[in-house]
């Protein structure tokens, strides 16, 4: 039993700790804030999408730099940027979203790879009313009443399923087995592709979603392969993927293999994880870039690489901050309650098309129209904040080389 | 920054709790539950199923997923009756947290499976005004820590907490000496099971949307470094515990401020680094935790 001494000494501990919270908002701790303008960057360095943080990172750093380098914006202040690794996870971009907004007072939030963390950050920067701007595909990330606060900057999961099931029907297959991965943007993808199979005629042998992080997948890929189909579309992230294909090779299955390039490329993973002999003859797509685009070969300038080299999300967040930018400065004000309203204005014009930053940024100050054309793709957007103009890549992994075959529209 | 330092504060408490359930299971009652993340979860989801699907209130909502939670404890302690090692009791929990975490990912019609549940309000939130409350919000998150491991404290002191020590050290000479095995076990685990549904509550209500990826064994391990850091079996060197792991996960990333050069993805790396450094030292330097059990004695 509790001294009665030591009893009133807890309870004073307690009503201190409950009332020094209370406290909190009637002390002035307010600090000088610089004239930076504040941009937080939250992008997968580790965790299952930990492969395309760093390019993404570099763009938006040397994207920046162009951008303060040419006069910043809104009368000379310079974009800052607060770079975060989301870890891949909900709850980490959760808290690093609070971080953005809390303590570096950040108005503009991109990056934003994965599902999870851009539908986990997505009520936060709606209640503080931030710009959030992701790279996610899953269609809930837009849906519903976003107050105009929150951006896609990515195909919707949905268009991704049109154009593969367009392709498989190209291509002649008759049979096809499905399997996914239990994953926000894949279900859909799943479902697309399967009713237009079966709209068009053709058998879906079997279909099945699995769990992520099993040890082995061999029960789902005698499941799908032993059915024979001629093709299975395996819509799986990275570890899951080469686990299955070590099976696919295994089990001597030859039914040809369709995917995802998160997956079956993951710049350069996927061929380092099974060889060349696994890997051969798969099929994988993703949403990419115009690689014929002016905007998209002065993005390449940028980075300092070759023009035929392929840049899959990181022209995202160069158009990300190119965006943000725009928008404050047509605004003429950081706050994102003023300048989120201006996005659509300066993405879909009507106005010049312009694809360099630097020019679309003088023509904005100089009380012109524009017409914003990214690097990633057109930038024009729904009033809903859906990305359109994004097409999608095809590619055929032969001898160890990924081998790319055609860019389509949904 | 203060806005910030709230926030994390929340964080801290309903980690504390899930620390201190943790702590009360194994650190007092010797039954470690890696199905922790697993349990979590269940608190969680049935708290938002709850409020978002049948509308009912928050404290409703809470005691509702509170008495779940405790109930399947109850029921994983009395099927391993006969499992007493704690390897394979372990090893059953795990099986079982498992199990739920499956379960929450591939039910959509009920869970929302990977897409997860969103929207949830939080208590009061249309009550009180906006700009204060964040610190009415925190202010109940930390009465509720105190009154938890003021509660836990009286429980530990008295004979039910002999109980669980004697069963800890050694079950059969507890029951030798005549303490119901079956019943004490279940309790242990059951109660601890109350203050998982509770933190798992606090989680939904905190995030205000949940998904299967927040509930992976991450978390089993930050509980366990909490109790390991803090001291196992004391409640109080719990709550030190959590404080330090959130200092070391959250506070690293302010290492870019103090450390000129270093970049976003070799910072992600040193915040790993970091963290295993961090506990390695403690355990080095404090193998016992920052604080020892509560033990009677007689001066």
């Amino acid at each position: 039993m509790i001294h009665i001494k030591n009893r009133r000494k807890t309870i004073k501990t307690i009503g201190a700790a409950v009332a020094s919270p209370i406290a909190m908002p009637f002390l002035n701790l307010a600090h000088a804030q610089s004239s930076n303008i504040p941009i937080g960057v939250a992008l997968p360095m580790t965790g299952n999408a930990g492969a395309y943080g760093p390019d993404m990172a570099e763009a938006a750093k040397r994207t920046t730099e162009l951008i303060n380098k040419s006069g910043g914006i809104l009368g000379g202040r310079k974009l800052q940027l607060f770079i975060e690794d989301s870890e891949s996870s909900a709850s980490v971009a959760a808290n690093l979203t609070q971080k953005f907004i809390n303590v570096h007072k950040c108005q503009s939030l991109v990056g934003y790879w994965g599902t999870p963390e851009g539908l986990s950050s997505r009520p936060i920067a709606i209640q503080n009313k931030v710009v959030l701007m992701v790279s996610s595909a899953a269609n809930s990330i837009t849906e519903g009443d976003t107050q105009g606060y929150v951006w896609r900057f990515q195909m919707k999961a949905t268009d991704w399923g049109t154009v593969i099931g367009r392709s498989l029907q190209k291509m002649g297959y008759k049979s096809v087995g499905v399997m996914g991965l239990q994953n926000a943007f894949i279900l859909p993808i799943m479902r697309s592709v399967e009713d237009q199979m079966k709209g068009s005629g053709r058998t879906v042998t079997d279909s099945l979603i699995y769990n992520p992080e099993q040890p082995s997948y061999r029960a789902e890929v005698e499941r799908i392969f032993g059915k024979k189909p001629e093709v299975v579309c395996c819509f799986s992230l990275l570890p899951d993927f080469v686990s299955i294909m070590k099976e696919v090779y295994r089990g001597g299955f030859t039914s040809k293999v369709i995917s995802l390039s998160i997956a079956a490329d993951s710049e350069g993973k996927f061929l380092q994880a099974v060889g060349p002999q696994v890997a051969e003859g798969i099929r994988h797509f993703q949403p990419m870039p115009d690689t014929s685009a002016p905007g998209y070969k002065r993005f390449t300038k940028l980075m300092g690489a070759p023009e035929s080299k392929l840049f899959l999300f990181p022209p995202n967040t160069h158009d990300q901050i190119a965006v943000t930018a725009l928008a404050m400065e047509r605004a003429k004000s950081v706050q994102a309650v003023d300048w989120s309203k201006q996005i659509i204005n300066v993405c879909n014009g009507p106005g010049e098309k312009v694809d360099d930053i630097v020019e679309a940024l003088k023509l904005v100050r100089a009380g012109k129209a524009v017409n914003f054309e990214g690097a990633g793709s057109t930038c024009d957007f729904t009033n809903s904040g859906d990305q359109l103009g994004r097409g999608m890549g095809q590619w055929i992994i032969e001898n160890g080389k990924n081998n790319f075959i055609s860019y389509e529209k949904p | 920054m203060l806005s910030f330092i709230v926030l994390m504060s929340l964080v801290i408490c309903f980690s504390a709790i899930l620390a201190l359930a943790l702590n009360f299971q194994w650190g007092l009652g010797g039954m470690i539950n890696f199905g922790l993340a697993g349990l979590y979860a269940l608190g969680a989801y049935a708290c938002a199923i709850f409020i978002l699907k049948l509308n009912m209130g928050f404290l409703s909502s809470t005691l509702l997923a509170m008495l779940i939670v405790s109930l399947v404890c109850a029921l994983i302690s009395i099927v391993t009756l006969r499992v007493s090692e704690e390897d394979y009791f372990a090893i059953v929990t795990l099986g079982v947290g498992e199990m739920l975490r499956l379960v929450v990912l591939n039910e959509d019609w009920l869970t929302g499976g990977a897409l997860g549940l969103s929207g949830i309000p939080r208590p009061f939130s249309s009550i009180i005004p906006s700009d204060i409350y964040i610190y009415f919000f925190l202010a109940a998150y930390v009465f509720v820590l105190f009154f938890c491991i003021f509660l836990i404290n009286i429980l530990a002191r008295s004979a039910f907490g002999r109980t669980m020590r004697a069963i800890r050290e050694d079950d059969v000479v507890a029951a030798t000496l005549g303490k119901n095995l079956l019943w004490a076990r279940a309790r242990i685990f059951a109660i601890g099971g109350l203050l998982i549904g509770l933190a798992g509550s606090m989680h939904a209500f905190y995030y205000q949307y949940i998904d299967p990826t927040q509930f992976s064994n991450i978390v089993v391990a930050y509980a366990i470094m909490a109790v390991i850091a803090g001291g196992k079996g004391s409640n109080f060197g719990v709550v030190i515990g959590s404080i330090l792991i959130m200092l070391l996960l959250e506070g690293s990333r302010f290492l870019k401020e103090i450390i000129p050069g270093l970049g976003s993805d070799q910072l992600s790396a040193v915040r790993i680094i970091i963290i295993g450094v961090g506990l390695i030292l403690v355990l080095i330097y404090k193998p016992n935790g920052f604080m020892k059990e509560y033990r009677l004695s007689v001066q």
